[in-house]
């Protein structure tokens, strides 16, 4: 028992101390900067540190951030202040590396580091490098990359592109660091003399300063570093005071940090603060990894590199060409181009794609449309043919339905003419013949007309009819024909009047084909059986027309075929009628049948939506 | 013959039948219409001289089929046909069945005219004909029968002697009988008696 017990004590402890391996220390790194947290130079360099350091689960790093706040803030008193909060605050969490963001920062820690984290190595960024000289030699654990300020080549660019600029402007502010600057801008200026003369607006109330800004002519060109305290003792970002600045004056302004651009300014020769970060945090990871401060072979100064605001360069007129081919164009609009290469190929391939398709199936549809077109022309001579040979097979009847009246009207007028040769006063018999003649006239002229509508290539009409009027129209016609076929026909109107959508004469002309059809299928039968019976039915959703023989009937094998094309079983038949018959008739939205009637003959069978319950008719012949 | 001719005017279509009857009128014919060929067959036509104006088609029988119906009855009036449209099959198959015309509506007054006296005149002649028929069948009626056998003895050419030994009878009475028989049928010769012999036959086969 006492032996196992042991045994597990052990192993707990084993597993303790695998743990305690196995869980790797958090590194922290504090990184101070010397100012507010939303100084813009803070924000860049923030961005560009942590993007930059690394963390990972075998060497987790936690970023603390700190900011002294000058230079709102200062004075011994505060640092203490300041050291004492620090070193208390993190007490639980020592910093493995200290990150000094801007010179401030960096002398803060030089002045308190006896107090606060000794021996903890610093890295500093921002920091000028006038500063760093001025306070070697720095101690062997703080290292960093100075930036330097390249003031001269940014007015030589200046003047370049502003070779009418006579005037340089210089202005600065009152904090030591303005000051500091003002002193390196005196200096760098002198190299200029002989080309300008150089106005400092230094230590001067903003309002002063806007306003000489505003008064400014053609010829003169700006350059500021900003300022983080002006004459009045009014604080600002630097970036404010530029701001202000280049909204005031009546010429460009430059400057030497790329945080300005945006503010107004055209640009200048600038060190990135987003890449002092990166900077920095590349010698945090090294130090983390356990590289010694002095083994990192760090450059000797931060590169600068031109920074222009394209918008500036429009509004300056600058000569584009004139613009180095290294420097940094922001707020070029980018073309679409640069911008989204990516999306343009792909919205770009997907257009040509789609245009393809969208022009196949145009072409496709036109295609169709073209052979529907074709189809419906077709379909539209061979109604129209089929009319023809219909008109054919009536000349007969047509042609006794004409000369009856030209018949009656020529007797009328012979008779009329021997009434007046005998000299007797027979002016009541002339009025009636005149009338007569005048009807019978009449009446020949509407048969004409009938057939000119049935036989006219006219266009394909949609239009609503009454169906009754259709047949009584044709029924003079067919009766003329029944008569000289020596045929019984008797026509049954629907009970109601049926109003039909579609063409009219299209369905006349199925009606005179059916009626015909029955015709023939009684021909050479004996008298009791030459009948004819056309009827018209109102039905649920339309009407029936129904044309019935006595006639022999159809052949159980001819029954499917008998609405195709060219099928046939008269000698003579060309096999159209009912086939024109059937696409007529569907064309109407409705449907064609044959069947054999109960007794002998055929029955065919015609059932047509009505007009109100009709759907448009589609496709038209 | 003294009668004036009627003429018929058969045709379905009302106002071409009023505007022939006006002109028939005007010319100085009498006439009467019918609608259909019924119509016609209901109203017999007295025993006049005349003619039948007859459209082809109409409804029920047709102006050929009346035409069969009135041959058939006898009642032979000249038909002058009529038609709106002249197809060769129905003027053939009317002029066959001895139509006078087969006119083509609109008719001229003057072709009109000219087949109705046609008619007229191919009416008054069948009807002479008929008469004369009538008066020899009349003749031939008033023989006794045993003149009959005579008759039909002498046509088929036998002499009197062979007459008298079938009938068992005197020559010299076949002799008188003869002369009997060419009073009544008011013939001069043998060769005449003949060829009314021949009419006869014709007319009973008729």
């Amino acid at each position: 028992m006492r032996l196992a017990g042991a045994w597990v004590i052990a192993g707990f402890l084993a597993a303790v101390g695998l743990t305690a391996i196995a869980a790797p220390e958090t590194r922290n790194v504090l990184v101070l900067y010397s100012n507010g947290r939303l100084l813009p130079a803070n924000v860049e360099g923030d961005r560009g540190l942590r993007e930059t350091i690394r963390t990972s689960a075998d060497r987790p790093v936690m970023v603390f951030d700190e900011f002294l706040d000058m230079p709102r803030f200062g004075g011994q008193a505060y640092a203490r202040t300041i050291a004492t909060y620090l070193r208390e605050k993190y007490a639980s969490r020592p910093p493995d590396v200290i990150v000094a963001g801007g010179q401030d920062a960096l002398a803060f820690l030089l002045g308190q580091r006896t107090e606060l984290f000794p021996r903890v190595p610093v890295v500093h960024m921002s920091v000028f490098r006038w500063f760093v000289r001025s306070n070697s030699p720095l101690p062997a654990d703080v290292i960093g990359v100075p930036i330097e300020l390249d003031f001269s080549s940014t007015i030589e660019q200046a003047l370049r592109w502003h070779p009418q600029a006579r005037h340089l402007l210089l202005v600065t502010g009152t904090t030591p660091i303005d000051r500091e600057l003002e002193a390196q801008l005196r200096r760098d200026v002198a190299r200029f003399k002989d080309r300008t003369t150089a106005e400092f607006l230094a230590g001067l109330p903003t309002g002063a300063v806007l306003k000489r800004l505003g008064d400014l002519e053609g010829n003169a060109v700006v350059f500021t570093p900003g300022y983080f305290r002006d004459g009045e003792g009014r604080s600002f970002t630097p970036r404010e005071a530029v701001e202000a600045m280049a909204a005031a004056a009546h010429a460009p302004v430059y400057a030497p940090f790329n945080t300005f651009i945006g503010a107004g300014i055209v640009g200048g020769y600038m060190p990135s603060f987003a890449q002092m970060g990166r900077q920095a945090g590349q010698t945090v990871n090294a130090l983390l990894d356990g590289a010694a401060p002095g083994s990192l072979g760090l450059p000797e100064i931060m590169p600068t590199t031109l920074n222009v605001d394209w918008r500036q360069v429009r509004r300056w007129d600058i000569d584009e060409q004139a613009i180095p081919g290294d420097a940094v164009v922001h707020f070029r609009a980018p073309t679409f181009w640069e911008d989204h290469w990516k999306e343009a190929t792909l919205a770009a391939t997907a257009f040509l794609l789609q245009t393809g398709l969208i022009a196949g199936l145009l072409v496709e549809r036109r295609r169709r449309r073209l052979a529907e077109l074709a189809e419906q022309k077709q379909r539209f001579e061979l109604a129209h043919a089929s009319r023809l040979a219909i008109a054919g097979e009536l000349t007969g009847s047509i042609a006794h339905e004409i000369n009856q009246p030209l018949g009656a009207i020529l007797s009328n007028t012979d008779a009329a003419d021997l009434l007046l040769e005998s000299g007797a006063d027979r002016r009541d018999e002339l009025r009636r013949i005149l009338a007569d003649i005048r009807r019978d006239d009449l009446r020949a002229s509407e048969v004409i007309r009938h057939l000119r509508t049935l036989l006219a290539k006219h266009p394909v009409e949609r239009k609503r009819f009454a169906l009754d009027d259709a047949v009584s129209d044709m029924e003079p016609m067919l009766r003329a024909e029944a008569g000289r076929r020596g045929v019984t026909l008797v026509i049954r109107p629907a009970t109601t009047a049926v109003a039909l959508v579609g063409d009219r004469i299209q369905i006349q002309q199925v009606l005179i084909s059916l009626v015909l059809n029955a015709m023939d299928a009684v021909a050479g039968l004996p008298e009791d059986r030459r009948k004819v019976v056309v009827s018209v039915a109102n039905v649920v959703r339309g009407v029936a027309i129904t044309v019935r023989d006595r006639g022999h009937g159809i052949a159980p094998e001819h029954l499917p075929k008998l609405f195709d094309s060219f099928f046939s079983t008269k000698r003579e038949g060309m096999g159209l009628g009912l086939s024109i018959a059937r696409t007529l008739v569907e064309a109407h939205g409705g449907r064609i049948w044959a069947e054999n009637g109960p007794g002998e003959g055929a029955v065919f069978h015609v059932e047509l939506p009505a007009a109100s319950a009709t759907r448009p008719v589609a496709g038209g012949v | 013959m003294s009668t004036a001719p009627l003429i018929h005017v058969v045709d379905d279509d009302e106002s071409f039948r009023t505007a022939l009857l006006r002109l028939l009128d005007a010319a100085g014919f009498e006439a009467r219409g019918y609608a259909s060929a019924g119509d016609f067959l209901m109203h017999p036509a007295p025993d006049r001289p005349g003619c039948v104006l007859l459209d082809v088609r109409m409804p029920g029988p047709s102006g050929l089929e009346l035409q069969t119906a009135l041959q058939r009855q006898g009642l032979a009036l000249p038909v002058i046909f009529l038609t709106g449209y002249a197809d060769v099959d129905s003027s053939v198959r009317a002029m066959k069945a001895g139509a006078v015309d087969f006119l083509a509506k609109p008719v001229e007054r003057d072709t009109l005219l000219d087949a109705l006296r046609r008619a007229l005149a191919r009416d008054a002649l069948q009807r002479t004909a008929r008469d004369e028929a009538d008066r020899l069948r009349a003749r031939f009626a008033s023989l006794t029968s045993r003149e009959r056998e005579v008759f039909d003895r002498i046509v088929a050419g036998k002499p009197n002697k062979d007459i008298a030994e079938e009938l068992g009878i005197a020559e010299r009475t076949v002799k008188a009988q003869r002369a009997q028989v060419m009073a009544k049928l008011e013939v001069g010769s043998a060769a005449e008696l003949g060829r009314l012999a021949e009419q006869l036959r014709h007319l009973s086969d008729g």
